[in-house]
């Protein structure tokens, strides 16, 4: 080979590859506002951006896979873990991981910047990035069908939905406020008692840590008598 | 004396606190590790995070790489150009702004100023320094290149490698308000820096450092960088797909990604084979073995580390499972310890010496040094890779959730943090073995043919 053809290797290499890099910045530009439903690109989601950058949550968890591996990835967490328990956790990790191996600093989010997270979130999780985490599609299959058809839900899928952000079943969920099957059998409640404790636990309980849950008495009842299922035969029907 | 010019000696201040910065960065890697494998108090937690540690760990890391290859540049360019560096003062003046801003970033990360994106975490204002100290390195470079008499290919390429780099750190630096447009041109930095102009630094600085000390052909060495550079770009800028899998992009990446990110391994493999076939028409003898322990170390292990567990890891449907897992962190440390931390250490061992005067230098702990950190390194990557694995099955073949994964990994952790506590040893030998570099009571063979430089 001549020094010359070694730098004709050279430019044509290098520019043609630049050629269609351009070409294809380009027309993603061009496309990414109907990957990312730039319409609903709000000043909140902005705004939660900023947050999420604030806070630097991004170097121990991972987001469409990129950062820190130290923490779950957040794409879907807004289904994943719904609003409630996203506010729960950013605003009190050290009582949401008590119990945890890992924990989350406390970083003094304030109650405006967890709405401005949480709606961040919630774009993020509609980017059409093919499905990508694939563990975490599951949740949002679940949660599309909770608010279309809840009766037609994969029971184990709603319960941890609802429940895994505090009560872990079957190895899953966050253990802070015990494990599904052992209250299950622990309890003497029947069912309306229940679903009257999931909805306001003091009125059943005075002084349970446990808070208010934002259900509706029909997803309250199919949550209980999972719950109750547990208790009576020790089997699941998945 | 065996520094042809004297402004070579400015690149001494920078490989020494290169060395410090690799220290640091293998220490924090190290207390990433125990938070992986034991749980550790809130207290501590609140006050330092894993976030400012890794924050730390990252930019410990490109603050040393780029420390040696603008150390490893302004050693080459006089020699290279014939002529003394165009300004020393330049030089010596970009060294303290460019650390000035990396401490007070240091500083900054502990009490969280921070821009909060991953291995860019260095807030708006301090980014403006570096770019004023990327100015004056690229000023420097250039006015030394116009100002000398000889032309060659490889002073070209070198300033066409350092201003690329610099170039693509502008893109890191705005505010994105979509998260996948971040994410797209977050990756022209870091992508288009390992997978291209970096890879044309090293090129350009290996080319240098095999025709100095084998005395091969100026003509042939500078053949092979135009085509392995050539190579480099032409797969690695549109290569760049292969992180827009799952960003929200249109489908066709899967396949131009997938495609370019395949053939990326090849440009490294040339690079083996003619580190190979110049050692073996050597015209010189050896004189530092260890040295060439570097040469060759550096050539196989960029192979392994980034073209194979790349070409493995970015294969799209390998990748819809491995991506942002333990597996990643696994070709993250083979890939950068293998390509660029290895790179480095050879610029180091080439130059340190002869900026000291010493020809032939006692290699003993140096030896240590290498085989503890090359084969502690390859260790950690495959105890990454295993955990990583172990990872993908559980939580994504399995279904079984983050945390019950993480903890029937925990034992990798425990080895990884094991493994890279023999890793800093090894770090500290050949560190301190090139701060006490001194000459060997051995006998140094003559060189046959006069440095390449003179032909």
């Amino acid at each position: 080979m001549t020094g010359k053809t070694a730098r004709l290797i050279f430019w044509l290499g290098t520019l043609s590859s630049a050629a269609i890099f351009l070409w294809q910045t380009y027309d993603f530009h061009k496309q990414t506002p109907k990957f990312t439903h730039t319409d609903k690109l709000t000043e909140q989601v902005v705004a939660g951006k900023k947050v999420w950058h604030k806070y630097n949550c991004n170097d121990c968890h991972t987001i469409l896979g990129f950062g820190g591996y130290y923490a779950p990835d957040m794409t879907k967490a807004f289904y994943r873990l719904g609003e409630n328990n996203i506010a729960s956790i950013v605003q009190h990790p050290e009582v949401m991981y008590k119990n945890s191996f890992r924990k989350m600093p406390q970083l003094g989010v304030t109650e405006t910047e967890t709405k401005q997270l949480v709606t961040f979130l919630r774009w993020v999780g509609d980017i059409e990035n093919r499905h990508w985490p694939p563990q975490d599609e599951k949740f949002v299959e679940a949660y599309k069908l909770r608010e279309s058809q809840p009766q037609k839900l994969d029971k184990v899928h709603l319960i941890l939905q609802a429940c895994g952000g505090c009560h872990t079943f079957e190895n899953q969920g966050r253990n802070v406020g015990g494990d599904l099957t052992a209250i299950a059998n622990r309890i003497t409640y029947d069912r309306q008692t229940l679903i009257n404790y999931m909805i306001n636990p003091q009125s059943v309980r005075p002084g349970v840590a446990m808070p208010p849950q934002d259900v509706s008495p029909q997803t309250a009842g199919i949550i209980a008598d999972f719950i109750l299922s547990l208790k009576s035969t020790k089997e699941v029907s998945k | 004396m065996l520094i042809e010019y004297q402004s070579q000696r400015v690149s001494l201040w920078y490989f020494r606190l290169a060395l410090v910065l690799f220290i640091l960065q293998v220490i924090l890697g190290l207390w990433l590790s125990i938070n992986y494998a034991f749980t550790l108090p809130q207290e501590l937690v609140n006050v330092f995070p894993f976030s400012t540690a890794r924050a730390l760990h990252t930019n410990l890391l490109v603050a040393w790489m780029l420390l040696g290859f603008m150390g490893g540049t302004y050693y080459i360019l006089p020699p290279e150009c014939s002529r003394d560096l165009f300004s020393e003062k330049i030089a010596y003046l970009q060294l303290i702004i460019f650390v000035g801003a990396a401490v007070t970033a240091v500083v900054g990360f502990l009490f969280g100023w921070t821009q909060g994106k991953p291995l860019l975490e260095i807030p708006l204002p301090l980014d403006w320094v570096i770019v004023v100290a990327a100015l004056m390195f690229i000023a420097n470079v250039a006015m030394t290149i116009i100002k000398a008499e000889v032309r060659t290919a490889l002073q070209w390429m070198l300033l066409g490698g350092v201003t690329f780099l610099a170039l693509m750190y502008l893109f890191g630096m705005p505010f994105y308000q979509n998260l996948n447009t971040d994410y797209y041109y977050w990756w022209w930095v870091i992508h288009l820096w390992v997978e291209g102009a970096w890879e044309v630094v090293t090129a350009s600085i290996v080319a240098y450092i095999i025709m100095r000390v084998t005395g091969v052909d100026r003509k042939v060495v500078e053949k092979w960088l135009y085509v392995e550079t050539g190579l480099f770009l032409f797969t690695g800028i549109v290569g760049t797909g292969h992180h827009y899998y799952w960003i929200g992009a249109p489908d066709y990446w899967i396949w131009w990604g997938g495609i370019f990110s395949a053939l990326e391994p090849l440009p490294i493999v040339l690079m083996v084979v003619d580190t190979w076939m110049h050692v073996r028409e050597r015209k010189n003898p050896i004189v530092n073995p260890l040295t060439w322990y570097y040469i060759i170390g550096l050539a196989i292990y960029h192979l392994v580390g980034a073209g194979l567990w790349g070409f493995m890891h970015t294969l799209p449907p390998i990748n819809y499972y491995t991506h942002g897992s333990q597996v990643t962190v696994s070709h993250g440390h083979l890939a950068f310890f293998g390509a660029y931390a290895l790179l480095n250490l050879t610029i180091f061992y080439f130059a340190m010496p002869r900026l000291k005067g010493i020809n032939k230098y006692d290699d003993q702990l140096g030896k240590w040094g290498f085989w503890i950190t090359t084969i502690g390194m390859f260790i950690l990557g495959l105890v990454f890779g295993i955990a990583g694995i172990l990872q993908t099955y559980l939580e994504r073949f399995l279904d079984i959730g983050y945390s019950t994964a993480h903890l029937t990994m925990m034992f990798w952790f425990r080895v990884a943090f094991g493994v890279g506590l023999v890793f800093l040893a090894g770090v500290v030998i050949t560190v301190y073995h090139l701060f006490t570099i001194r000459p060997s009571n051995l006998p140094a063979p003559e060189p046959v043919v006069a440095p390449a430089a003179d032909i």
